[in-house]
Order: structure tokens, then sequence, then C-alpha cells
């Protein structure tokens, strides 16, 4: 270590191609540096090669148990340390998640450990904001300047006025802990941007976010665009594949011939947004034919009668006309599910199919497992493996202030269903442009990324202009951080310790494999000072990330270091008889019939919706992951990139040919958001009527040098539609046209 | 040890390989493989067909350690040589980088280094010796990469070859190649 170019005070610029001096420290001004100036401040910090050039090393300083963070899977892993640097990175065989398994991003997580472009040391904006001119300060200057900020917003505004947003992390409850005890009800996360139809419907139906999966007895799996070959989930995609091999019959309704789909026994091209006519249909069947588990409907669900009667009109003949899936083919379906259960399941599935019908989807799907009995038995739904409690020991602090103010997602006066730790993420902005019902001033963003995440990346880049301070906590020089006022350097999650991680049985430990880089810090440090200066050091009762497992630990009697040597602990088993099936919701059973849904004037059966479609000159966008990629977080991961550099539009042969566009010839996408300009791939693996890219490319930011404007954003062109009732956005309801650029 | 005896080889199940890369990065990681470089793949054969009658496959690969192996043959410095375990390795300080061997591999498993000598997979041999198996194989997600001992009747790969019908790459070049493929 050593060798920093770039001192403290001094302004400079963070460019793709240089990083250039624009003026020094006060204490040098006259001496401006010319030309280049190489930034790295490890130029020698990459994986190491062992001594003899030609021979991988066998022998390791030290071997160490932690948890991959390259997606929120959060793999076990064994990090190999030769010479102080980690060398190499193998699944850990006693994580649930991995089974001595990594995926791609996982393997490749030293790439984003070493990235040249890694945020190092705390700057404030030294020009405009995404100018890319920072000054480099100090810890303290730049945590007293944040929390000064955040205090006089508090006092000018009220606590209402800052605008915080993070990712699913272990580090989150921490961040939380500091927005709720700052006294903010403004929060959002990933989630609805994600699932939030899939888990409003389950928390509805079945009491719970996401029922978990039994893959070890399945027979017949039927999944709604989840992808598990590229969208990989690493322990559940194993499942997957050895279910594959045993010869399961796996269903997959996706309007793109996937990877998954070229694995899967029946690939049904569905149109996009009608999954919900597919489902409706098929429990249609199912009830009319009488194929259901009358003995289970009676014991644990309420509300059969009301969805026999709802979905009466719904035949198979009905759902072809809107689903383009044949009468026959979805009535056999239907049955050989039936026959197949309940050793069978319907996915529940994240996106889905990203429609604002999404939620009545889900909840179909959700009926129809439940009708079918797929409850705790071998290849069915379960309560799963949950991440909450454990048994761990709680962090002292007192009751949080009571934030009375409307929040500026509509959470809950206009999303009465959505609860508030899942929030409407996208729908912030338009409050905040507007100032209604009251004026943002700031926005905390930790690990999240709102200018590639959300849809609509002019609207946010727009709010982001009303702002009085934008503040960000990453690894990396994001388009967020880009256009923030601080960035503050989060150590990656090779370098850090996060509160513990629980997985079914087991509790998990996150520890530093080698010393952070530069100054970057933990999570858990920068929200701890970040608190006190706040003067709320009563809610961050630990003096360090140690003394905060060894706090998590204390009821479970094992020690930190006996965790830190195993990287796991599987406390005794107590034996549970799973006699009596009970759900938390209002009734207690399944609820097929919803009161809640009702009360709040949704349909508390499922009901069709018809989604829009696009005008004859224009396709479906529909997106989705790679393998290589996780979100827009590992476009600069240099092994990633190399495997996947530039995201391309999936055009079917036909219109293409219609357009003139050949294979790689450069188009234009256009929404009623923006255009933007990127390769095309002509395939015949998509339906005609539909397009598709890789979201999380096309960077504004010049900090990240491998990803910036590489391909092109999705969140350009994405426009912004919310469920009412789950506040998921749908995606795939934005239609586009296509041309030669 | 019984090393003379042992004769190492894959065991690819295509049908269990998602195209997801792991290996490829596994593999880069492991053996500090140059930037743009890599010592294995995964072959796609696809998509095939018209909408909606689709097929796709892949077909990972390595360098297969030939039995008969022609870059040996042709090696004039004597830099690639065949160990009695069946692995093919370069001695790299005997390599002269002319590349007659790259131009004899029918499955274009080898490449130039960037320090000049020409490079490919050992079957991490290093890992071996130290009882594991090789990078690409242990992260394998979808389980498609096997290894192990042919000449081990109770090894998983000579149990999977006793029971699955398979092929090998090429077969008609005669060189005996040690991964066997079950589709």
């Amino acid at each position: 270590m050593g060798d920093h170019e770039i001192q403290v005070g001094d302004t400079f610029h963070w460019d793709v191609s240089r990083r250039q001096f624009l003026a020094m420290s006060a204490a040098a001004v006259g001496t401006l540096a010319v030309g280049a100036i190489p930034f790295t401040q490890n130029s020698n910090a990459k994986p190491v090669r062992a001594q003899n050039s030609h021979t991988p090393p066998t022998k390791f300083d030290r071997e160490v148990y932690t948890l991959c963070e390259q997606c929120v899977w959060r793999c076990g892993l064994r990090a190999k340390v030769v010479n102080g640097k980690v060398y190499k990175l193998d699944g850990n065989a006693n994580h649930p998640h991995s089974n001595g398994m990594l995926c791609p991003r996982g393997q490749a997580g030293i790439a984003s450990l070493y990235d040249p472009d890694r945020l190092q040391f705390p700057m404030v904006r030294g020009g405009d904001r995404g100018s890319g001119i920072w000054k480099r300060v100090t810890w303290k200057e730049a945590l007293d300047y944040v929390a000064g900020k955040l205090q006089a917003i508090k006092q000018n505004f009220g606590a209402e006025a800052m605008v915080f947003s993070s990712t699913h992390n272990l580090s989150q409850v921490q961040f939380e802990n500091l927005l709720r005890a700052y006294g903010s009800p403004n929060y959002g996360t990933q989630r609805s941007l994600c699932f939030n139809g899939m888990i409003i419907a389950n928390l509805l139906t079945f009491g719970m976010q996401e029922p978990g999966r039994d893959y070890s007895g399945v027979k017949y799996i039927i999944y709604s665009g989840r992808n598990l070959a590229e969208a990989i989930s690493n322990s559940e995609t194993q499942d997957l594949i050895a279910a594959i091999d045993r010869g399961v019959r796996v269903v997959l309704l996706d309007p793109r011939f996937t990877k998954t789909a070229s694995k899967a026994t029946e690939w049904l091209p569905i149109k996009p947004g009608t999954d919900l006519a597919f489902y409706l249909a098929m429990l249609h069947v199912l009830i009319t034919e009488g194929l259901y588990d009358k003995e289970f409907v009676k014991e644990h669900t309420k509300g059969f009668d009301d969805v026999a009667k709802a979905v009466k009109p719904y035949t198979p003949e009905w759902a072809a006309s809107k689903c383009e899936i044949p009468a026959a083919t979805i009535r056999r379906i239907a049955r050989e599910f039936a026959l197949a259960s309940p050793h069978a399941f319907i996915h529940p599935g994240w996106r889905t199919s990203n429609f604002v019908n999404q939620f009545q989807a889900e909840r179909t799907m959700g009926i129809i497992n439940a009708i079918s009995g797929n409850w705790n038995q071998p290849g069915g739904f379960s309560a799963g493996a949950g991440e909450e409690g454990g048994g761990l020991g709680a962090i002292p602090q007192p009751p949080y202030p009571r934030a009375s103010a409307l929040r500026l997602d509509g959470v809950p006066w206009k999303y009465p269903l959505v609860p508030l730790e899942i929030g409407v993420y996208q729908e912030m902005r338009d409050a905040i442009l507007e100032g209604k019902p009251y004026p943002a001033r700031g926005w905390f963003v930790h690990r999240q990324n709102p200018v590639a995440s959300l849809p609509e990346r002019k609207k946010t880049l727009q709010a982001f202009s009303k702002l009085d301070f934008i503040v960000t906590v990453d690894t990396t020089m994001n388009d967020t951080a880009w256009f923030s006022d601080v960035v503050l350097p989060e150590a990656t999650y090779l370098e850090r310790y996060d509160p513990l991680a629980l997985v079914g049985d087991g509790v998990f430990i996150r520890q530093p494999v080698v010393p952070a880089l530069g100054e970057s810090k933990s999570a858990l440090w920068i929200f701890k000072e970040l608190g006190t200066r706040l003067g709320l050091q009563d809610y961050f009762q630990y003096k360090d990330e140690e003394d905060y497992i060894r706090q998590q630990l204390k009821p479970l009697g094992i020690s930190l270091e006996e965790l830190k040597a195993k990287g796991h602990y599987r406390p005794p088993t107590k034996s549970e008889a799973h006699a009596e099936l009970k759900f938390n919701t209002p009734s207690g059973k399944i609820e097929l019939y919803s009161d809640s849904l009702a009360k709040n004037n949704f349909a508390p059966v499922p009901v069709w919706q018809e989604p829009p479609a696009p005008p004859a000159d224009q396709f479906y966008l529909l997106t989705g992951k790679v393998a290589q990629h996780t979100q827009f977080g590992t476009q600069n991961n240099k092994l990633l990139h190399e495997l996947f550099p530039e995201n391309v539009v999936w055009i079917h042969t036909k219109p293409a040919a219609e357009r003139g566009i050949k294979n790689g010839d450069w188009v234009y996408v256009e929404s009623a958001a923006g255009k933007i300009k990127i390769k095309a791939y002509v395939t015949e693996a998509i339906r005609p009527d539909c397009t598709y890219t890789t979201p999380g490319f096309g960077h504004l930011s010049k900090g990240n040098r491998v990803s910036y404007a590489q391909g092109a954003s999705d969140s350009e062109i994405h426009l912004t539609y919310t469920d009412p009732a789950s506040g998921g956005q749908a995606l795939s309801q934005t239609f586009v046209k296509v041309y030669k650029a | 040890m019984a090393e003379n005896k042992r004769r190492w080889g894959f065991v690819i199940e295509v049908k269990r390989c998602i195209d997801c890369k792991a290996c490829m990065v596994a593999c880069k990681v492991e053996n500090a493989v140059p930037h743009d470089k890599h010592r294995n793949w995964i072959g796609r054969i696809g998509p095939t067909g018209t909408f909606p009658t689709l097929g796709m496959k892949f077909e990972p690969g390595n360098c297969m350690h030939c039995d008969n192996p022609p870059c040996e043959r042709v090696c004039p410095t004597g830099a690639t040589y065949r160990r009695e375990d069946g692995i093919v390795l370069v001695e790299y300080d005997k390599c002269i980088g002319c590349r007659y061997c790259m131009q004899a591999c029918p499955y274009d498993a080898r490449f130039v280094h960037t320090e000049g000598y020409i490079d490919k997979c050992t079957f991490c041999v290093h890992r071996l010796d130290a009882g594991q198996p090789p990078a690409c194989v242990e992260t394998c997600v979808g389980g498609s990469r096997h290894f192990g001992d042919l000449n081990d009747p109770t090894s998983e790969v000579s149990k999977l070859l006793a029971t699955r019908d398979h092929y090998v790459v090429y077969e008609e070049a005669g060189t005996g190649p040690k991964i066997f493929y079950i589709s």
C-alpha cells in the first residue's frame, strides 16, 4: 500500500481516461500537475501469481470462510490468501446456498475487490454535479459535513425532507436503524422495482413474503418468466438442474427462449402480460374437473366457493385467445399438474410477467398451489428457510421517534397494502419533482443506485436537481455516486464484517479476508459514526464490528473466534412437530378470498385484468438477467466484463428483416421516455412482437472506466407504471419502436 | 502412491450445462490466465430451428489431454509432454512459442500466453496434487463437469461412462481425447 498520489485537500478530475489534478491543495498552489497521473493507489493490487509464474500456489497464508456479495443470495465461500492478497474464491461446501460451488459472479469477486476504480477515500464534490471534479477529504471532515447537512435539514424542514434508499444487504438493518432514529418515513429499496407483486400477493394469501420450495421430491414445476439458468440463485439453480436430470417435468412460460427454456420439458412462448389468463384457466380446469385436494381446501383455506364462482368464465378457450397458448395445452398442463400434486408447484418467480396485473397472476398461482395441497409435502411449497430471528442477540436501543409525515411514495395513503419497510420506491420522484405533499431536500443512498435502477433515468436526474444534498455510500463510483455531493467509500464484502446471516438452522459470518483497501470502511462503522454525530448514539450501542457480532452471538454460546474459524454454526436443533398448519393471515388460513383486498377495494378473488398491448408498429420491451452480471453493479468487474461486455437488443428475424436490420447493426430503441442506440441481435429465440435487452448497462459514470458507456441503459427508456395493489413496477408495459441507426 | 496407474479424465454432461461460465472464471483466476485468454470454454449450439420450435445446447470443453496427443508429436523442443497419468503439459521454459502445437490441436485448446509461451489447461494438476478437483469442476453450478480416474472402476467418471451413452469430439482424428460427453 502507499503511494497515494491524491492527498487530502486535493481537488482533482476523476475521469474515464485519466485522473488529472485540477488544482493542488492550498499548500501546493502553483505546482499544477500536468499530464496523466496514475491513480491506482495499489498498482500491484491485483491477484498475485505464485512465485514461479507457471505454477499456481497450493499453499496459502490462510483460508477464510466468509459470505459472497456478488448478488443477494449470499453463498458461503472460502477465500484463499497468498502474500496478503486474496488469490482465489471457492464455494463453501458447508453453506446451503453454495454447496461448494460459486457462480461466475462469485468466482469473479477478486476483480471487484481489486478493481482499480474502487472508492478508497471520502470525497466531496469540487465542481458541478456529474462534472467528475472531486475533493479528497478526511473521514472526519466528510462525516462532520454529512451529519451537519442532515441535522440542518431536520431542523429547518423536518426529518421527512430526507429520503433514504438502500438495497437488500446484511448491514441494511443499521441503515434502517439510522433513518428511523433520525425520524424520516421516506425509505425505498429495490423490492418494489423487483418483486412487490409476488411478496404482497403471498403475504395476503399465505401470510409470508415468499414460500420456500422443496425440490427433493418434486415431479412437476411451472415457472413464469423465472430464468434460473441465467438469473442464478445458486442453490436453487443447482436444484433445478438436478430435477431436470431426474426427469422432472418443467414447464416454462416466457416470451423469450432463455437458457432455462432450452432446459425445460416444455417452453410456452406466452404473450407478455397474459400469464394471469393462463393461470385463471388452469384454476378453472382444476375446479370444474374436481382436480384439487378437497381435504386440504376444507382444513386450511378460506373462500374456495368465491374463487370457484369467480373463475367460471375463464375457460381454456377464453384464455387461449388472450395468452396465445392453445386451450388443449392449458387443459393438459392443468391435469398433469393435478396428477403430480402434491409433489408439484408453480414457482412464485420474481418479476413474473412484469405487468400491473402480475399481482393478480401471483395470487392465482398461489391459490393453485394451495388448492392442490402442495404444502409441506416433498416437492411443494413450505414456510421455507427464513432469515429472521434465529435466537440471535439484539443490540439494545431506545424506541424510535414517531415519523408522522406522509410518505413521499404514497405508502400507505395511496398504497394501503404495501408494508412500510417495503415501500414504492419508484413513486418518490414525482413527489420530489412536484414538491408535494412537501418538498424533499436530500437523498441518502446506501448501495442502491437510483440513477441506474429506477425507470426513466431522466426523471431521476431531474429529481436530483431539486435536492440540496445527496450522499452515497458505496464501494465504487457508480452512476448515483457520480451525481452525488458526498461519496463515502465502503469496504467490499471481502474486507469487512457485517451483521450475522441466518440460513435455515445455521448462523453464518461475513468477516474480513484482507484489510480494507485505502480508507474504505464497513457500513457498521459508517452508520455508527454518523449516528453518534447526530446525537443518536443510543441507537448504536456497539463499540465496533466485532463487538456487534459478539452481542449477536451471546445467546448462542459460541465465541466470535470459533465462528470465524469455521464460518458457520448450527445450534442444536429443537425437535419441532409440524402437526398444526397455521398461516399468519387474519383468518389463520390460506386466504383464497382476501378480506384485506376487499376492504381496500381490490378484487378479493382473482379476476382478469386486460394488460395494455403495443400499437402495431411497436414492440414489448422485455428485460432479464444474464448469469454474468448482477443488476447494475458488476459491469465494471473486469473478469465479468470480459465475458459479457455490453448488452444488445434481441429482435425476431421477421420484424428485423422488415426493417432492414441485420445481426450486429446499430439500432435505436425508442419509447415515450427516451431512446438508446444499441446493437441488434437478430434471432428466432423471441416472440416476433417482443424485444429484449439486458439491464444494467450504458453507465454514465466516467469513474468506472470499464463499464462507462458500454452498451445502453434500459433505465433511459423504461416507463414508470405502478401496480396500485402491490406497489410493484411494471417494466414490461414499456413499448418501443426499433429502427436502424 | 500408485500415480502411474491413474488415467485422469473428464466426463461432461451436456444436458446439465447452463452456460453460466463459472468454470471459465474459476479457471482464469486459479491459473492466472491473462486478459482476453481462456483455457476452457463453453461451445453453444443453437438456437436451432424456427420460432417456436427451438433447441439449444452447450458443450463445455478444455484441453482433452489426449492419449495420442498431436500437439506432443509436432513439438520440436519436447516442451509438450505427456505424463504417466495421461496429463499433457507444456514445460514453459522449453517452449519457443512456434505454435505448431496450436496448428495440430483439433480442439483449439491452446493459445499464446502474453509471456510468449503456449499455454493450455493442465487439468489443474497442482490442485490434483493437493487432493482437490480442477477449479472448473469444483464450481460447476449445473454439475455438468466431472473429473476422476478413468482406470478406477469405482470413480464417478467410470460409473458414468459405464451406464450412460457418451461420445468424444473428433473421434475420427484418432487423438484419443479424455473428455467424454454425455448428451
